[in-house]
């Protein structure tokens, strides 16, 4: 398939996009940002029949208050998140991996729904997405469904999504006033880099000095899909975060992450960089928690 | 110091000030039009077909299906080179098409022109190249065995380059310390923004155009003529504007090919421009090097013996290797002076792409081994990092490492003195002891070096400038050589302004161009500033001399009775008529009687005494210094290290353009940082593992630190107002000094670049840091 002899439709409505899947779903791929989509396409992995421009279905992009959840429509851009003031209040971590995401140009275009859809096992926003407790929201022209967003991925670019759905929005349950987040990247270079190991924390802090009640941790690029680090979460609340015990908690990283080499890092070291960026992370929670 | 006698004797005009980039506001707007920014009308797309495999004999090329494919102007291959097959600026040993073998995955075997880009892409997928695969070479040290594959007849040692001086073995066994390591370093990319491309064009005259951003067109023309067996007069290269050069463009990119698909398209205009992917596999790089180094200094600190084994991999072709690796040799030792020394550097062919000119040729690679094993020694004697090197530099007057004696002047001393005083490096424990925060170590380090301008003794290095008197006693000034991103259009304007006393906005300059301009030699070898300037300042009194003589004939007297000043011409005796003449007057009186308004000035390189042996090319006469300073802070837990602040000390000659330098000083030193932590192309059994710039990892805007600027200007008697040349060494000592500024901070020692976060923490973990 010639790019130039794609074919592109851009639909008005969320109904009338639906409607388009539902009927050519099996020739299309949906074009957000295309920020991805148009990079495979120039790699000639990913060139559909049709391209249908959902970039113009701004009913998709929204970031509001829901009784007591977040709602975020698929098509708000890492930009938009970054600074929406209810994300950074509410929900820290996303602001802060939102931010992290790309360059500025990349920023602007890229939204949070293809980054979802992409299921790269880099992708920035997913594990502070683990860590929220997202749940996706998808609609075909017959139905809607919620699911986990664990349950969404499948591996690297695979995902539950089929053919005639798009992700409509993302729902995360806001952090409560006694909860912090952090997400830690690690790149190549300190901007516009695909993570080599990406983490993202959520803790619930107890009126003790560096007491912690409860913890999500979820590693990103050192699996096949984001892994929630279940061990080290269960040793989050053992004792209270001192320095020593979070050293303690980082060593076991390495044991819940299971990489693989490529150009950007071993797998050995992408292990040990699970345990740095967590105790990186912990460190800094802890320093914000008792400054603030 | 002796300049600054100088400046109390003369004050500059434009000279020495902080001058803005003539070409810089429809740069930085975008204003500007590249020449692959262009479309034509009735244009056609070329594409070239590269290697399936590293190395392999081509035993079958049947370009019908090709051929036959809808929107398909024309196929080529080698059968279709009327002239010479291959091109290589010092031996022509690259095919410009392959013929019975490939050797590496930048080769070229076909070109394509059809009426879109696409239809040319897919051209190329119907060309059926029928190989036998053959077991690449990939390893410098592996491919100087005696049963590697030849990929030359001459060998795979493309040359060996040895100095030797003293006696090497005794000064070992009297030596107080030796220090003995190797040293590693990465295959940089140019990274250009604008990829190889450009427009061949057959003129309805049967000439030909190519318009093509390059280094030298006048040497691109001649390789264009040597494959077309074309008189060369008949070809007009037009090599100016370009978007960066770096010395990847020294070297022919599409030339050849867009003069070989220009004469089968009936006149129609084709372009050819690389994506970035294939930019990637077809430019040449930088020449990786494994550098083995041996020196040996007494207890006080002299150093006293240095032994060197450089093997340079300049991939399948020669390109200007050779020459690399005899640069490489003659800074090897740095800008000090060593008595006993055994150095060597081989340039071996592999098969791992085609490595060529970059910024630094060559030295980049030494100065990280030998400025780290000063700082060993210095380390293990005691001795301050600043102090040895003030010890064992060489002052102008001195003998060189490689045995010369270096008169031209010499400002390293002067580098290191101003880095000793400054405050970085006064208050560098306060500095240190402040890291941001507290798994984050901080380190400082130091590093010195130093570059030839020119191309060095044995080889012709020229230049040649017009003036040109225009209407409104504006001027035009000429030079080929062009600005590949340095500058150079501004200092020959400031240049230009200065002799001839005019203002800078009256100087045009023209730049690359094989039609309206003189030859005017390469862009490369940090030598424009120096040559062009010279050149200038050659045809300027031609000028001069030409207003003077016309003033004289229209006042009606003597030559010698006409004085210019002031940017102008005076009578300076009492006859009738005006008293005095500007430029416009003069233009119009010469345009009115149709004479002649332009001047020529040439200018030959001097070069040194004699030759180091039968190294053509060494040594320099004239040479750049530089010191880097820098400040960098480790992060403990993952190997990240950010370069906090770098402070460039470039002893340059006198400053033509204090802005323009302190361009330079900062594209140096962030071209040196990514060449230091982050940037290398890789290359695995001649295979590309880098394929654009998403794994090819350059250093942006938030890896770029504050960056100082504090010239030495010690004056060069040979250069344009005392200048040299600078636009090399001041990417140059920042990558040892960042490495030291390293060890400094965690007490690991990297020697195999780029220090990656990963390498940095594999050498933390191995030598016992965490």
């Amino acid at each position: 398939m010639r790019v130039s002899e794609i074919a592109m439709v851009t639909p008005k409505t969320v109904m009338e996009c639906l409607m388009y899947l539902s009927n050519r779903g099996q020739d299309a791929r949906l074009l957000a940002g295309g920020t991805d989509a148009i990079v495979q396409m120039k790699e000639k992995v990913g060139r559909p029949k049709i391209w249908i421009n959902i970039g113009k279905l701004d009913e998709l992009r929204f970031i509001r208050e829901v009784g007591n959840e977040i709602h975020i429509g698929s098509l708000s851009t890492h930009t938009e998140l970054a600074n929406s003031k209810l994300i950074r209040s509410r929900a820290s971590v996303l602001a802060e991996a939102a931010e992290r995401v790309g360059a500025t140009q990349i920023r602007n275009m890229g939204t949070i729904g293809g980054n979802i859809a992409t299921a790269s096992p880099a992708g920035d926003t997913l594990p502070a997405l683990y860590v929220l407790d997202a749940e996706l929201e998808l609609q075909s022209f017959a139905k809607k469904r919620r699911i986990k967003i664990a349950d969404f991925f499948l591996g690297p670019r695979r995902t539950l999504l089929q053919n005639d759905e798009i992700i409509t929005k993302i729902i995360i349950k806001p952090m409560q006033e006694n909860e912090i987040g952090i997400f830690e990247k690690l790149g190549p270079r300190r901007a516009q880099a695909i993570s080599i190991v990406n983490v993202a924390i959520k803790l619930s802090m107890g009126s003790k000095a560096r007491q912690c009640l409860a913890g999500k941790i979820a590693f990103g690029s050192v699996a096949p899909t984001i892994v929630r680090a279940s061990k080290c979460e269960a040793m989050l609340t053992l004792g209270l975060l001192t320095d020593q015990h979070i050293e303690d908690i980082g060593k076991v990283a390495w044991r819940e992450v299971s990489p693989i080499s490529d150009i950007r890092a071993s797998a050995i070291y992408r292990k040990d960089m699970a345990g740095a960026l967590l105790i990186r992370g912990l460190y800094r929670l802890m320093k914000r928690w008792e400054d603030q | 110091m002796k300049m600054k006698q100088r400046d109390k004797q003369k004050t500059y005009q434009w000279v020495g000030k902080r001058v803005q980039r003539k070409d810089g506001p429809e740069k930085v707007t975008g204003d500007l039009k590249y020449m692959t920014d262009y479309r034509y009308e009735n244009m056609v797309w070329g594409r070239v077909l590269r290697a399936k495999h590293p190395y392999a004999k081509i035993k079958q090329i049947d370009t019908s299906r090709a051929e036959a494919y809808p929107g398909v102007i024309c196929v080529l291959t080698y059968e279709d080179i009327p002239g010479f097959n291959g091109f290589g600026i010092v031996v022509p040993d690259q095919p410009v098409l392959c013929h019975d073998y490939v050797r590496c995955m930048s080769d070229a075997v076909a070109l394509v022109a059809a009426e879109t880009e696409e239809i040319a892409e897919e051209a190329l997928q119907l060309i059926d190249v029928d190989y036998e695969v053959l077991t690449p070479v990939t390893d410098p040290e592996e491919a100087m065995k005696e049963n590697a594959p030849m990929l030359h007849p001459s060998g795979n040692v493309h040359t060996h380059v040895q100095v030797q001086n003293g006696d090497i073995e005794k000064a070992f066994a009297e030596a107080d310390i030796i220090v003995e390591n190797t040293y590693i370093s990465p295959r940089q990319m140019h990274a250009f923004i604008e990829t190889e491309g450009g427009w061949g064009i057959l003129e309805e005259d049967g000439s030909l155009t190519i318009r093509c951003p390059g280094q030298y067109a006048f040497r691109d023309r001649m390789q264009i003529a040597r494959v077309l067996a074309w008189n060369p007069h008949r070809i007009h290269v037009v090599s100016n504007p370009i978007g960066g050069g770096f010395g990847g463009k020294d070297e022919i990119t599409v030339q050849i090919y867009l003069a070989l698909l220009a004469l089968h398209t009936g006149g129609r205009p084709v372009k050819i421009h690389y994506k970035r992917e294939e930019s990637v596999i077809a430019g040449i790089k930088r020449h990786p090097f494994k550098v083995k180094m041996k020196t040996a200094a007494k207890k006080d600190g002299t150093l006293i013996a240095n032994q060197v084994i450089a093997y340079g991999d300049t991939g399948a072709y020669a390109s200007l290797g050779g020459a690399v690796i005899s640069l490489a040799v003659e800074h090897s030792c740095g800008p000090y002076y060593i008595p006993n020394v055994d150095l060597n550097g081989y340039c071996v062919y592999t098969n791992n792409g085609v490595s060529g000119a970059f910024r630094g040729f060559g030295v980049n690679q030494v100065c990280f081994a030998m400025e780290q094993n000063i700082d060993i020694i210095a380390e293990k004697l005691g001795i301050d990092p600043i102090e040895i090197r003030k010890k064992n530099v060489y002052h102008q007057g001195g003998i060189s490492s490689v045995g010369h004696r270096v008169t031209a002047s010499v400002g390293t001393w002067e580098t290191l003195d101003v880095a000793e005083k400054s405050d970085l490096w006064q208050r560098r424990h306060h500095y240190k002891n402040n890291p941001s925060e507290p798994w984050k170590k901080r380190g400082i380090g130091i590093a010195s070096s130093f570059h030839g301008i020119g191309m060095g003794i044995g080889l012709p290095d020229y230049g040649a400038a017009t003036i040109e008197l225009l209407p409104g006693g504006r001027f035009l000034v000429g030079v080929c050589s062009e600005d590949i991103g340095q500058g150079n259009g501004t200092v020959f304007a400031i240049v230009a302004a200065e002799a001839l006393q005019c203002h800078l906005d009256d100087i045009d300059v023209i730049q690359g161009d094989t039609k309206l301009t003189l030859d005017s030699g390469t862009v490369s070898a940090s030598r424009s500033t120096y040559v062009g300037g010279n050149t200038i300042l050659a045809a300027a009194p031609n000028m001069i001399q030409l207003l003077i003589h016309t003033a004289a004939e229209i006042f009606d007297i003597d030559p010698e009775f006409v004085e210019h000043r002031d940017g102008k011409l005076w009578k300076t005796i009492p006859v009738q008529g005006k008293e005095v003449l500007s430029y416009a007057e003069i233009y119009d009186y010469l345009y009115q009687h149709r004479r002649e308004t332009k001047v020529e000035g040439h200018f030959m390189v001097p070069t040194a005494e004699k030759m180091i042996g039968k190294n053509v090319g060494m040594p320099h006469k004239v040479y750049g210094y530089q010191t880097h300073l820098v400040l960098v802070e480790v992060d403990m837990l993952t190997g990240e290290t950010e370069v906090l602040q770098v402070l460039s000390i470039p002893d340059c000659g006198k400053v033509i353009n204090l802005l323009g330098l302190e361009g330079q000083a900062e594209g140096g030193a962030v071209m040196g940082i990514g060449y230091t932590l982050y940037e290398d192309t890789v290359i695995e059994n001649g295979l590309y593992k880098t394929t654009n710039f998403t794994n090819y990892i350059l250093p942006t805007f938030k890896e770029t630190p504050h960056i100082q600027t504090i010239p030495v200007e010690s004056d060069e008697k040979s250069g344009p107002f005392g200048a040299k040349g600078i636009g090399e060494v001041v990417m140059i000592p920042i990558i040892p000094a960042i490495v030291q500024a390293i060890y400094d901070a965690t007490g690991a020692r990297i020697r195999h670049l780029p220090a990656t976060p990963e390498r940095v923490y594999q050498a933390m973990k191995e030598q016992g840091m965490i």
